[in-house]
This record gives C-alpha cells, sequence and structure tokens, in this order.
C-alpha cells in the first residue's frame, strides 16, 4: 500500500502493530510450536479466525499459521478409506476428482460459500470451528469420519467425529486435527441445504445422506437446526429394509415422504404432552423448519437411490 | 448498497479514433471509477493525521433504560487514555435532530434505543479506547421497551415530547362513498438497513482559532457544519466539514451519535481524533427504514373502477423523531398509489417506539404503501376474475388527474403507457432448452432446489415517489462555474455520493460552454450550501444551478463578440470549442474568445415553492412526480418456500436520459434494494435488542440474488419544471420492486403474501 497525500497533508497511511507468526512445515513442528507458546492460537484459512480478529473480539497474543504444512493439504488412500488432510481447501473439495470419491462431501464444500470463502476456509477449520452451520459436519456425521489428532512428541490418537462435536471428547492443549479419515462408499451420497435466498448463505436447515451398499445401510445427518448435526437412527434403518438392494434399489415412492418425515419428525419432535393429555402446537416457525427438513431428507433419498 | 462504482465501467469503452463522449444524453464516465474499481480511492475510513487519537463509543446495550449514575474515572485513569466525555461536556446545545431537534448527543437520564451513545472516549490506540469505553461504569434502572408501535398511543411518554411524532388525517371526497366490491388486507413491511458497503468513519482536526474541522462522509454538509456548532458552542464559521470519499448513500447515511463526539474530541484533547465504526456499531447507530403497518380496504364498482380507499398507516420511527414527518406525508400521500381514486380516507401516525431509529432511507413511505396498495390491487382482481394487469389499467391516473391531497398532477405521468411496456414485453423463456442441472432454481446453485416442486408466478406494480423535499421546504442550491486557460472548475457543495453529480455537472458545463476539459472541486462547508443528497435533489436544483452559472458563463464569453459583430449571443453557438455564427460568418475558438481572461459566474436553483399538508391532508406538497411499472417474474419452491426472482422487467418515466450508463446503473442498483426489501433484508429485534446487527445475519442480495433486469422502456416526456425536463430515477425502481416481487410469489402460490420481506413459510403450499 503506498502512501496518499489527502486533504490538508493527511495521508492514508497507518503503523500496524507487529505480531509474532509461525509458519511450521510440518504437523509435528505446528504442535511443537503451539506446546511452546501456550497463548498461541492456530489459524489455517481464518474465515471465522480473521472476521473476530478485524473485529477486534479477538486478539490472539501469537499465531501458528497451518498454511505451509504440505502434509495436511491433499489426501491419500488406506484400506478402502480416504486419508483428508485437515487442511484441504472448501476449492480442492469441491473439485471433480474429489467428488467422484466422496460426493456428498464435495457438495457441501461447493455449498460452503462465496469462492473467496472457498478458497480459504479448510476441512479442519469447518471441524474445529464447530459452527452449528457448519456444511462439511453432517457430511462427516453422516460418514461416521474419524479423526486423527496429532499431539506433541508425534503422537496420534483417534477420535469420532462425533464425539468432538457433542463434546464428548475435547481437543486438549497443543492438539491440532490432522487427518479426517472417511470410509469410500463407491455409492451416491447427496447433500442438500436450504438457505434464504439464491446466493450463498448460513444453512436454515441441510441434509447429508449416505447410501453403504456394502451393509446394506442409509445414513443420514441433518445440520443447522441444532448445535451439532443430529442422526435419525431409527428412520435410517426402518427405510433400509425398504429398498431393494438388489433391483437397482428401488424403493416405492411413497416410502421416499414417509421418510422424510421420519426424519423431521426426529429431529423436531413434538413437545411431550402436558399431564392432561394435551400436546402444544409447536410454533410456526419450527413447523416450517420441520417441513423443510421433510423435503430435504425426501429428496436427498430420492436422489440417492434414482 | 450502492454500488457507484460500476457506473461507469459500464459505459461503452469508444473505438480509439472517436472523440471521448461528452455533452448531455452521453455515457460520460465516471473520472473516480478507476480508483474505486482499484482500491485506491481514499474514503473516510483511510485518513490519517501525524498525532491522531482515536475514538470510541459507549452504547447501551438496553433499549430503555434509566441511567442512575455514570462513573468515568477508571476509564480515565487508564494509561493512554487522554479524553473521556459525557453529557456533562457538552458546551452547546445538549438536543439535535434531523427534522426536529429531541435526540441528546449523549444519553444523561434515559436511554431510548439500544445502541444510544452515553460516552466517547480519545485514546492513543482503538483497543485503548474501546477498552476505556467498556471501563465507564454505567448503572442503570432497566425499564420494559415499548416496542409495539400499536402500544405506543397508550404507554407512557418515552420522550417530553410524547410518543406520537405525527397524525395525519387525509380527506377527500365523499366518506359515505360504497363500492359493490370490497377487499380488505393487513400488512407489514420490514426494517431495511441502508447498509452502505462503507461503515461510517471520520477525523477531527481542531484549528489554531479554537475551532475544528471535520472530515466525513457526510451528505449533507452544512446541515452537518450547523448541527455540530449548535452542540460545540461555537459560530458556525468556525466549524468546517470537508466531505471525503462517500462509500455508499442510500439513505442520510451517517449516524451523528458518533459525529458530533468526534469534533467534541478534538476540541477538547486539542489533538486529531479518529473513529472508524465497526459494522455493528454502524447498524446500531444510523437510521432505518420505518417497520410499516398498514391496513386497507377497497371499494370497487363491478368493472372494477375504484370508487373509495380507506387506510390506516402506523410508521414506527424508533425512539427519536428524525424524518419521519416527511416520510407520513409521502405514505399518506401515496397511498393509493398512481391511480385515481375519487374517494380517499387514509389516517396515518409516525409514533415513538424504542426500537432502532428510523429515518431517510430512498423511497421512504412511498415504497410501504406500494406493497401494500398493490397487494390489494392483486386481491381486487382475484375477486373480479380480471387479469390483475388489466384491473390496474382500468385505474392509472394521468396529467391532470388529482391526488388524494387536492394536488392536480401536472407533471408528465404515462403510467397507462409504462404499465403496457412492461405487460407486453416478451416473458422470459423456461430453461426446459439447457440440462436439467445447469437450472438456477431457487435456493441456488448446489442448493435444495427440485424442479418438480417449482411454481412460476407473474406480478406486477406500479409506484411513484415525490422528487425534491415536500411540504414547504426550501429546496436550494448554488454553484459556481469558473472558465481559465480553457478548463472549466464547477465549484458546488453538492456531495458525490456516487448518483453521479460529479459526472452530470462535468456533462452539463460542456453542453453549455463547450469545454472538454472540466473539472469538479472537492466539496467543503466553505463553498455556499446545496442542500443534502436525497430524493434526485442534485441532479434537479444542484444540476440547475450549474447549468445557469454556465450559462452566465457563456454570457460573458459571448457578449463582446456579439457586440462585434452586432448581433444577440442567441445567435452565437459553440460545439466542440468553436463559436460560430448562425450564418457562419462568425468562426473562432473558445480559447481565442477567451483571450486570457477568467471568467467566474454564481448561481442559484430554486425550484417553485410547495405547501405543507393541512388537518385535513390537503395541499399541494410536491415539487414533482415520478412514476415506475415493474414485472416481476419468480421461481418459488413450493415446498421450502424459497423464492428466485428470476427476471424484472421496468418502464419508467425518467423525463430525460442525460446519462444513459449511470441512469442504466442506478435503476438496477435501485431495483436490486427493492429485491433486498423484498425477500431478505430485514434488520431482526427482539424487545427492542437489535439481533445480528452483521453482513452475514443481514443478508444484502448477492450478485445470484440479482434477477436480470430488463428496462423494457425510458419514456422521456419532458417535466417543463426541471431543469433539462429529467427526474430522478434511482428512488422510484426501489418502491416498485419488493410490490412486483410479492405479486409474482402471490401469483405463483396463491398465498396471501402480506408481510416483506417475504418469509418462506408465507410461500409454502401445503396440503396438496
Amino acid at each position: 500500500m503506498g502512501q496518499r497525500e489527502g486533504a490538508a497533508g493527511l495521508t492514508t497511511h497507518a503503523p500496524q502493530a507487529a505480531q509474532a507468526v509461525t509458519l511450521p512445515a510440518s504437523l509435528d513442528e505446528a504442535v511443537a510450536a503451539l506446546a511452546a507458546m501456550p497463548a498461541a492460537v492456530p489459524v489455517a484459512g481464518g474465515t471465522d479466525l480473521m472476521a473476530a480478529v478485524n473485529s477486534g473480539q479477538l486478539r490472539p497474543a501469537a499465531l501458528v499459521g497451518l498454511g505451509r504444512i504440505s502434509e495436511i493439504r491433499g489426501w491419500q488412500y488406506q484400506d478402502g478409506h480416504a486419508l483428508l488432510g485437515a487442511g484441504l481447501t472448501h476449492a480442492r473439495m469441491g473439485r471433480p476428482d474429489f467428488a467422484a470419491l466422496i460426493p456428498a462431501l464435495a457438495a457441501a464444500a461447493r455449498a460452503a460459500g462465496p469462492p473467496h470463502i472457498r478458497n480459504a476456509g479448510t476441512l479442519g477449520g469447518n471441524i474445529a470451528s464447530a459452527a452449528p452451520t457448519g456444511d462439511a459436519l453432517p457430511v462427516l456425521a453422516a460418514l461416521e469420519a474419524t479423526l486423527i489428532i496429532a499431539g506433541t512428541n508425534g503422537t496420534r490418537r483417534e477420535i469420532p467425529v462425533s464425539h468432538l462435536l457433542a463434546g464428548m471428547e475435547l481437543l486438549r492443549a497443543g492438539e491440532l486435527v490432522g487427518y479426517v479419515r472417511v470410509p469410500l462408499l463407491h455409492a451416491p451420497q447427496v447433500f442438500l441445504k436450504a438457505t434464504g435466498r439464491t446466493g450463498p448463505g448460513r444453512a436454515v436447515a441441510s441434509v447429508a445422506l449416505v447410501l453403504d451398499p456394502a451393509r446394506r445401510g442409509v445414513r443420514c445427518a441433518v445440520g443447522a437446526i441444532a448445535p451439532m448435526p443430529l442422526r435419525p437412527l431409527d428412520a435410517e434403518q426402518w427405510v433400509a429394509q425398504l429398498i431393494d438392494w438388489d433391483n437397482n434399489r428401488a424403493i416405492v415412492p411413497e416410502a421416499l415422504t414417509a421418510f422424510g418425515e421420519y426424519v423431521a419428525a426426529a429431529c423436531i419432535p413434538d413437545p411431550a404432552p402436558a399431564e392432561d393429555g394435551t400436546v402444544e402446537q409447536l410454533p410456526p416457525a419450527v413447523l416450517h423448519l420441520r417441513r423443510t427438513v421433510a423435503a430435504l431428507a425426501r429428496r436427498a433419498l430420492g436422489r440417492a437411490l434414482s | 448498497m450502492s454500488n457507484e462504482a460500476a457506473t461507469a465501467t459500464t459505459a461503452e469503452a469508444a473505438p480509439a479514433p472517436e472523440p471521448l463522449p461528452h455533452g448531455l444524453g452521453a455515457s460520460l464516465p465516471s473520472t473516480d471509477a478507476g480508483a474505486k474499481t482499484e482500491g485506491t480511492f481514499p474514503y473516510a475510513a483511510d485518513l490519517w493525521a501525524e498525532g491522531l487519537l482515536w475514538a470510541a463509543v459507549l452504547r447501551s446495550p438496553h433499549p430503555r433504560a434509566r441511567i442512575l449514575s455514570i462513573d468515568t474515572s477508571h476509564a480515565r485513569e487508564m494509561q493512554g487514555v487522554r479524553a473521556v466525555v459525557t453529557h456533562e461536556d457538552i458546551p452547546g446545545e445538549a438536543v439535535h435532530g434531523r427534522g426536529t431537534a429531541d435526540r441528546p448527543v449523549f444519553a444523561s437520564e434515559v436511554v431510548r434505543h439500544h445502541g444510544e451513545a452515553i460516552a466517547a472516549v480519545a485514546a492513543d490506540h482503538p483497543d485503548t479506547a474501546r477498552m476505556a469505553a467498556a471501563a465507564v461504569i454505567v448503572e442503570y434502572e432497566v425499564l420494559d421497551p415499548v416496542t409495539d408501535p400499536e402500544q405506543a398511543f397508550d404507554s407512557e411518554p418515552l420522550h417530553p415530547d410524547g410518543n406520537l411524532i405525527r397524525h395525519i388525517p387525509l380527506r377527500h371526497g365523499d366518506p359515505d362513498a360504497l363500492g359493490e366490491i370490497v377487499v380488505e388486507g393487513l400488512y407489514r413491511i420490514g426494517r431495511q438497513d441502508p447498509a452502505p458497503i462503507g461503515a461510517e468513519a471520520g477525523l477531527a482536526v481542531p484549528r489554531p482559532d479554537g475551532g475544528v474541522e471535520l472530515y466525513i462522509a457526510s451528505t449533507d454538509p452544512h446541515t452537518d457544519r450547523d448541527r455540530a456548532a449548535a452542540v460545540y458552542g461555537l459560530e458556525p464559521e468556525r466549524v468546517k466539514v470537508v466531505v471525503t470519499g462517500v462509500p455508499g448513500a442510500s439513505a442520510d447515511r451517517e449516524d451523528q451519535g458518533f459525529q458530533l463526539p468526534l469534533g467534541l474530541l478534538a476540541l477538547k484533547t486539542g489533538c486529531p481524533v479518529k473513529l472508524t465504526a465497526t459494522r455493528e456499531e454502524s447498524f446500531l447507530g444510523h437510521v432505518h427504514r420505518h417497520p410499516t403497518l398498514l391496513r386497507y380496504r377497497h371499494h370497487a364498482d363491478a368493472e372494477g373502477n375504484l370508487v373509495k380507499v380507506e387506510a390506516q398507516i402506523l410508521l414506527d420511527a424508533g425512539a427519536y423523531a428524525d424524518t419521519s414527518s416527511e416520510a407520513l406525508a409521502a405514505a399518506v400521500s401515496f397511498a393509493c398509489g398512481p391511480y385515481v381514486v375519487p374517494n380517499a380516507f387514509i389516517e396515518g401516525w409516525a409514533v415513538r417506539t424504542n426500537n432502532p431509529p428510523s429515518g431517510h432511507v430512498r423511497g421512504e413511505g412511498a415504497m410501504q404503501v406500494c406493497a401494500a396498495y398493490e397487494a390489494q390491487m392483486d386481491k381486487l382482481a382475484k375477486k373480479l376474475g380480471l387479469d390483475p394487469a388489466e384491473l390496474r389499467l382500468r385505474n392509472v391516473m394521468a396529467t391532470g388527474d388529482i391526488l388524494p391531497t387536492g394536488q392536480t398532477v401536472t407533471c408528465p405521468a404515462p403510467v397507462a403507457e409504462l404499465l403496457e411496456a412492461v405487460r407486453d414485453h416478451p416473458l422470459p423463456a423456461l430453461p426446459k432448452d439447457t440440462p436439467e442441472d445447469e437450472w438456477l432454481l431457487p435456493g441456488g446453485p448446489e442448493g435444495a432446489g427440485e424442479p418438480g416442486a417449482v411454481r412460476r408466478g407473474v406480478g406486477y406494480s406500479i409506484g411513484m415517489v415525490h422528487m425534491l423535499g415536500a411540504e414547504g421546504a426550501d429546496e436550494v442550491s448554488t454553484a459556481t462555474v469558473k472558465v481559465q486557460d480553457g478548463v472549466a472548475t464547477v465549484l458546488c457543495a453538492a456531495v458525490e455520493t456516487g448518483q453521479g453529480f460529479t459526472t452530470l455537472a462535468r456533462q452539463i458545463v460542456q453542453e453549455t460552454l463547450g469545454i472538454d476539459e472540466v473539472h469538479v472541486a472537492p466539496v467543503d462547508t466553505d463553498q455556499p450550501s446545496a442542500g443534502a443528497g436525497c430524493r434526485g435533489r442534485h441532479t434537479w436544483v444542484s444540476g440547475g444551478a450549474v447549468e445557469r452559472a454556465a450559462k452566465m458563463v457563456r454570457t460573458q464569453l459571448l457578449q463582446p463578440l456579439a457586440h462585434k459583430f452586432g448581433m444577440s449571443t442567441e445567435l452565437l453557438q459553440i460545439t466542440d470549442g468553436k463559436i460560430t455564427s448562425y450564418d457562419g460568418v462568425l468562426s473562432t475558438t473558445v480559447t481565442e474568445a477567451m483571450d486570457g481572461k477568467e471568467l467566474w459566474a454564481t448561481a442559484q436553483c430554486r425550484p417553485h415553492p410547495t405547501e405543507p399538508l393541512n388537518e385535513t391532508g390537503q395541499g399541494d406538497a410536491f415539487v414533482g412526480l415520478a412514476f415506475c411499472a415493474i414485472r416481476a417474474v419468480v421461481d418459488v419452491d413450493i415446498e421450502i418456500g424459497s423464492v428466485r426472482v428470476v427476471e424484472l422487467a421496468l418502464a419508467q418515466d425518467v423525463g430525460r436520459v442525460l446519462n444513459p450508463a449511470q441512469l442504466v446503473a442506478r435503476v438496477e442498483a435501485g431495483v436490486t434494494q427493492g429485491v433486498g426489501i423484498a425477500l431478505t433484508e430485514n434488520l431482526r429485534t427482539a424487545r427492542g435488542l437489535v439481533r445480528h446487527p452483521d453482513l452475514t445475519g443481514y443478508s444484502l442480495p448477492t450478485a445470484l440474488d440479482a434477477p436480470d433486469i430488463r428496462i423494457v422502456k425510458l419514456v422521456e416526456e419532458r417535466d417543463v419544471v426541471a431543469p433539462f425536463g429529467a427526474k430522478s430515477v434511482s428512488a422510484v425502481p426501489v418502491v416498485t420492486s419488493p410490490a412486483a416481487i410479492a405479486s409474482a410469489v402471490r401469483a405463483a402460490t396463491g398465498r396471501p403474501v402480506n408481510r416483506l420481506p417475504i418469509r418462506p413459510q408465507a410461500a409454502v403450499v401445503t396440503g396438496q
């Protein structure tokens, strides 16, 4: 930025305060840097973190930039699974080669925001910030993904993504999400998202649905309507029995509608009846949300089986 | 949200040998477009001065509370803090306001809305200033806020001036007239935020004479100066407002609650003080569009001719009056729309609540009623079994008809022509020839849209706005034109907000004087006042003043020549820098005729006077009117309720096209702002507290939300009282497009759609 002279000798130059930034080249170096500076904050795409910094809500004493760790910016195969680096950007996950492997995650990545956000935002960041509207989260929940967490001295431990999102297990100080292991299912997967507008927006509700033909299973997760993705397990099991897995995965159309309503009722249940047996009516906005979830789940299953 | 920088880039790039476009009617590009697109254009937030201090404002976290005590001692003791000011430190007037002086600079006894300023701090670092502002200890007695405007009538006064800001009971015609067909409706319009792309920022520099200079993105510098001087207890001459780059203004963009403390802190510390508002502060501080509740009853005969309109209109003004009185006058006067209505009984109220403040946002008053009267027209058409466009055509007004205020429409009013133009334009094709996965469905790319659940709807609306201030406002502007060494300079305090005034001023001078090189000087309050930039007034009054000054210079230039050749100056003409006489005998250049002289002229433009509405809402309150017709085509996913506006076809009454490229940009920006009102823009509150004051929570239309905008027809019927015959173009598309979109959603879903923005649950078709 050059200096510009304005009226009355005013200029547009402002000195910036210096900040401690470390740029490790490997996951272990990054963990070591965090251990050395407990006050440091790791930053990958920075789409959430830097917004908080710029608005003055966060003043990190130091930053550990994860952008130069090449080992977590790609993916590899590992006995029937894909090992995804936490530094994969949404833009990268949205490309056709990735979509051929894990279609639902690619669809979620493409829906995750405007291009500049997708270019910067990462899979690991989506997991670490764990926003209810994080688009990758319901897909990871439906895939029953496992997180590989890097700790000090090269240690690695594994936790299911749902355990982290539910707060059953937490990242310890100095740990980083290194990789995400997801199964390769070789079957249709769908991610659908309802937003308030045509342009990129936060999800009002989203549904990820994957088929697991080897186990003859359907797995579904609903995002954005609760602090973490919800799994309607009963609905999944019920509908899996109705699919004719040996005959082109055929299903009667009524089952699609029933599945949608089953999912919606499981995720947004009616209030428990009062003592006198009366059931309170849900507010109109909640009823609409339930209808939306039902439509998304029905459409998702319909597309996966078509 | 005005995307002004785009204006010039759309102008045609002329091939090299052709001369650059110049003069009126040409698509002259704006001079600052390059700098704006490259990001080098300096806005207020970019200003810097040696040794400056940073300011921060403490704002109320409560919508309504009594202030029991304010303790600034901790804040004052913090290292790096140079000054803390509260209501006790105001040397002059303690209250100010745009229309009515009813707003305290700093709340002293009570706070009346979430985000009201209570104290301000100057410190050597922005973080220190924010921390010090947070360290000011305010003891509140939290009171129950009044957030329902209907309750404002009966609740205890929120302000010494009372809760009723204005009541207009308009009565026109026979109250006993009845129609065979009656339709009724209740409508609600949400709170649009002008959301300028650059938040408020400014720099105050103390002057050696004890005065202060304010470098701010003001759109009305002289009024801001006078108000600041009154608060500081200084003569107006000792306060100077210098207008910096304005980053978007489709409203009264500036929050005075930050301008006034800025100068106060500079005077107190003797140092330059800078403040840049966060987006949250911007949402809390500046004025919004009035949330409005409207109840309508339309009477018509069996052929669909309107007989009577009865309406009640309630504007939520928020805590302070601001320009609510003017917004109410527009709402009541245009409550029937551009239709001939023999009998009209309209009651309008603007009331005080503890909601965020409302004020001037373009098309105020007129936009809210347009959504309601057009919904009524749709209901009427449905009840009569008539085509909605046909019903409208049976009732549209024309020049010579009478408004419900008793004022005769004397300007061109080609309403029928506009509506016919959009109705007859071919409808957009269904995307059936393209592969299904390329369709842009409601919900957007990668959205959940499913072709089988999508219904298409077509809707119409016609809208009107007034131009210039109403009800006797003195709309005057002054401009100076100077010519020296073949270069013309315009000095006029009309602020370039992106509306294109500087480009227009250059075109006017080029046209009148035949000089291609024209500069427009930066604006400050050392120049005479040009008034506020709103309601298309700079095109009219400031453009008119520039034209008059340029004509005076022209006379000075041509007089000696005319005298020499014994002819009047009218027989000489200037084209491309050459002066020629009607008979071709005389031919010389402007440079030769100037003969090294410097020519100056200053002129004023003041349109014909108007009068206030009387106690029954009657009076010639408006200088001019502009009209627009829009046909909207929408796709609705009837299961999820998501809406995509496919196309908006527009026909507008523009008087005369002065700059085609700029006009198209203004219309597109206005229509898109209307898309926001219709679908997403609503600053939500909960018990008076603003929810999600950020651009993620408050969804502005993106490029994908903006529809195809087809300008089908621009009717150029010159308005004889306006300079150049041109009408204001920016506001009327904002007024008209939300109603057209609502009408189209109604057609697609069969639902009533009586609330804007349209909520998804209102666009869902259930039980099929």
